[in-house]
């Protein structure tokens, strides 16, 4: 047993002794075969590595650049008598936005809005982010103004538009300045402070409604106002979260006319031309997320405080007018240049307002959501219904003045210039500025995937009835028939909205 | 009809809807989709779940917890893994789109493994070295007590709640330009194997074929390596828990899916894979 052992031993390691030569040569023979082309391979793998280095820096490049935006298309029916045509399909936002952060912690935005007659910057700010404690952001520029309702996305409002009292108090949403905002990473507080010009998108008509505040990129005056926010959100357990916050707006506009009335009408005080008339206001603001078989949103605003509204201080000078007289018995010839100028001068008023807005609003799993709203406007709170049309300022009379100035004379023609001052000083009677409107808006939206959503809203506002005695009318229209017709606001007048809309985001 | 009357029929009728679509039932097909780190855990207990309840298909997929988020928000997937807890802009997003906070579920825990070449013949490392060696300040492995040769960085893409986690809790700054960036952790390992003076991150699960390096605190404190005790103990300092969110709470199949995955059978499995249980 043992030698069988042995000879095998002795034949394996002869066999070794004899092939491990021819294996060993074979083995050189395979590497030096392989390695040029292991060195081919290497260098072409260095020259993609190089090349991927190229490509990865070019793509950090446009990483830098982040592009969104959505376009809403619409189809709407109005039910009120004085619309027409009573349907038609709109664009009704096309906004593409474009963030450049071109180092770490700042960006630039930019989002215009395109429609087809029309083409409007809506934001355009530049932001830098505190690298530190990552709390501190600054922006300069144009951007939202600080308001829940204002900084929720107009594409992902569940009843399609903001509500009256925000459109009213903050009109086109974004306005020029700087704002500091105050995000603690590890607290849920969020604190903003911005200073604006303070009169983006205001209307501010003169005697022949043409509005004084026109230029939408600087200020109506020198004031800038101040405006502030805060919230904090709190969890609620497994069930949801509540969010609480406040605003304020404190901010002044320049007076046009001597004269202030208060929201009743009446004369307040005298002021100087171009002295700051304020505009003051505050607003609490709450967001309850509950829950319960899918996504449930009550929340809601309420703002109350004062808004002025100057008046105008116009003046229209007519071309000169010739005219000349004849004296036969004095032989004398007298050549008249003749000049109007018309004055039109109406008070600057203060309004007390108050409004809210509610929002109930049911998710349904991924891809439905249903809306109820119901806001409310008040634009002059210390004003009921019966007063309107009633309560006024009586302005004194109009007095004309003429300046007469004898400019040339030779020898029997005498010229003189006249020069005839109007001032017309209007009264102001309260009426449909003062009116207030609640509304009631009902939406179904249908997320058909995470770029497409489809919504169907109905918007029924109610204007505040007035007494029969103010007679509260609207500006003539043309009725059925062409007959030229009033809105009566003693009644309630049908002004609903039904809306179809199309929303592609990206 | 009068207008008052309009209005209640038309608030009665969405009512109805809403009951309606409320009470429908639940789909049995789940998606989930997220991090890498949670991927092969997530994709076992998908794969387990199936077989005792065949009615239900569970899709897994990764792409990083950033991606699992936005998939989420976005109406893409039921269910979102992340290696890290959600921002608070990313639950803003949530709210807005489906006026929910989000449901965090913590499903396990993790120790972020530094993984070092075999033959490395570094051991442990302190934060404050990881940090100076991914954010670029420590270049050479001999500073570190290593050979003289240059230190290779390997890490994850900016998707990663990896990345974002290690980031914030160990590099506390920005990444050195020269930290290659790779799509997953499988990725970083088999990197690190390959090279001798490769140094990566990732999940404990996934260290196999390289070295698992010793972390400590700091100089005085000692170093260990991730294991069941020293993460349940909280001496391992690089640990974090692993969620799955949902956009509302869990109801029908999913509740069955995510209570089996906190219950004994799916925790066990939490353990098998190289993770460490939440229970």
């Amino acid at each position: 047993m043992n030698m069988k052992k042995i000879s095998l031993s002795i034949l394996s390691l002869g066999l070794l002794v004899f092939l491990a030569p021819a294996q060993s040569a074979k083995a050189q023979s395979a590497t030096d075969t392989l390695a040029p082309q292991v060195t081919t391979l290497r260098d072409k793998i260095s020259g993609v590595e190089e090349r991927l280095a190229t490509a990865e820096g070019s793509l950090d490049k446009l990483t830098k650049i982040k592009l969104s935006g959505y376009i809403q298309a619409q189809w709407q029916h109005f039910e009120a008598a004085n619309v027409f045509p009573s349907n038609y399909v709109t664009i009704r936002r096309a906004r593409f936005k474009l963030q450049y952060e071109p180092a770490k912690g700042v960006a630039l935005v930019l989002q215009p809005d395109f429609q087809p007659s029309n083409f409007v910057i809506k934001e355009a700010y530049a932001r830098i982010n505190e690298p530190w404690l990552k709390t501190f952001s600054l922006w300069v520029g144009k951007f939202n103004r600080l308001n829940y309702e204002v900084e929720y996305s107009s594409s992902d409002l569940e009843a399609l538009e903001r509500s009256r009292i925000i459109t009213t108090l903050y009109p086109g949403e974004y306005a020029i300045g700087a704002k500091l905002e105050v995000t603690p990473p590890s607290i849920p507080l969020k604190f903003q402070l911005a200073l604006f010009n303070g009169n983006d998108g205001q209307v501010i008509p003169d005697a022949t409604g043409v509005n004084q505040n026109a230029a939408d990129n600087k200020d109506f005056d020198n004031y800038k106002d101040l405006m502030g926010r805060l919230t904090y959100a709190f969890k609620l357990g497994r069930w949801g979260g509540l969010t609480l916050g406040a605003h304020g707006y404190y901010g002044r506009v320049r007076a046009t006319t001597d004269t202030l009335l208060k929201s009743d009408y009446t004369k307040d005080k005298a002021v100087g031309i171009g002295s700051a008339l304020s505009r003051n206001w505050a607003g609490v603001e709450a967001q309850l997320f509950i829950d319960v078989l899918g996504g449930l949103v009550l929340k809601g605003e309420y703002i109350m405080g004062v808004n002025a509204f100057p008046g105008f201080n116009s003046t229209v000078t007519s071309s000169p007018v010739f005219t000349q007289s004849i004296n036969a018995t004095k032989d004398t010839v007298t050549q008249t240049y003749t000049v109007s100028k018309t004055t039109s001068i109406a008070p600057n008023i203060r309004r007390n307002f108050s409004g809210f807005y509610v929002y109930l609003v049911k998710n349904i799993g991924k891809r439905n959501q249903f809306t109820i709203r119901y806001d409310k406007f008040d634009p002059n709170s210390k004003l009921g219904g019966g007063d309107l049309g009633i309560k006024a300022y009586k302005a004194g009379s109009t007095k004309t003045t003429t300046d007469k100035n004898i400019i040339g004379a030779a020898g029997n023609v005498l010229v003189t210039k006249n020069v005839n001052t109007t001032v017309v000083n209007n009264s102001l009677t309260s009426g449909t500025a003062d009116l207030a409107y609640s509304q009631i808006s009902l939406c179904w939206s249908y997320y058909f995937d995470d770029n497409i959503k489809i919504s169907l809203n109905y918007d029924i506002p109610m204007n505040e009835k007035v007494g029969t005695a103010g007679k509260v009318m609207s500006g003539s229209y043309a009725a059925p028939g062409g007959i030229a017709s009033k809105y009566d606001y003693s009644n309630l007048i049908k002004q609903n909205i039904l809306t179809l809309r199309l929303q592609a985001k990206f | 009809m009068k207008r008052s009357n309009k209005i209640k029929t038309i608030a009665g009728v969405i009512l109805l809807a809403v009951i309606a679509f409320a009470f429908m039932a639940a789909p049995k097909k789940i998606t989930v989709k997220g991090s890498d780190t949670l991927v092969i855990l997530a994709q076992k207990w998908a794969e387990v779940y199936m077989k005792s309840h065949p009615e239900v298909a569970i899709q897994v997929t990764g792409g990083g917890s950033g991606t699992g988020i936005s998939a989420l928000i976005n109406g893409a997937t039921d269910i979102c893994n992340a290696s890290r807890p959600m921002k608070q802009s990313e639950i803003d997003k949530l709210k807005e789109r489906y006026g929910s906070l989000g449901v965090e579920i913590r499903c396990a825990k993790d120790g972020i493994t530094v993984y070092l070449n075999e033959s490395n013949p570094v051991k442990e490392l302190s934060i404050k070295q990881l940090s100076g060696i991914y954010s670029g300040k420590i270049k050479n492995w001999k500073e570190v007590g290593g050979p003289d040769e240059a230190i290779k960085l390997y890490g994850r893409e900016n998707s990663s709640g990896t990345y974002v986690f290690f980031q914030e809790n160990v590099v506390k700054g920005d990444y050195a330009a020269s930290c290659q960036t790779l799509p997953g952790t499988a990725a970083v390992v088999n990197a690190v194997k390959n090279d001798k003076y490769g140094i990566g991150y990732g999940g404990a699960a996934y260290s196999k074929g390289v070295k698992q390096c010793l972390v400590k605190k700091d100089d005085k404190t000692p170093a260990y390596t991730p294991s069941a005790e020293t993460i349940k103990n909280g001496t391992y300092p690089i640990s974090r828990y692993l969620y799955m969110y949902l956009r509302n709470r869990p109801t029908g199949e999913m509740k069955n899916y995510i209570d089996w995955i906190l219950g004994p059978e799916g925790q066990k499995l939490v353990v098998d894979q190289g993770y460490f249980p939440v229970r």
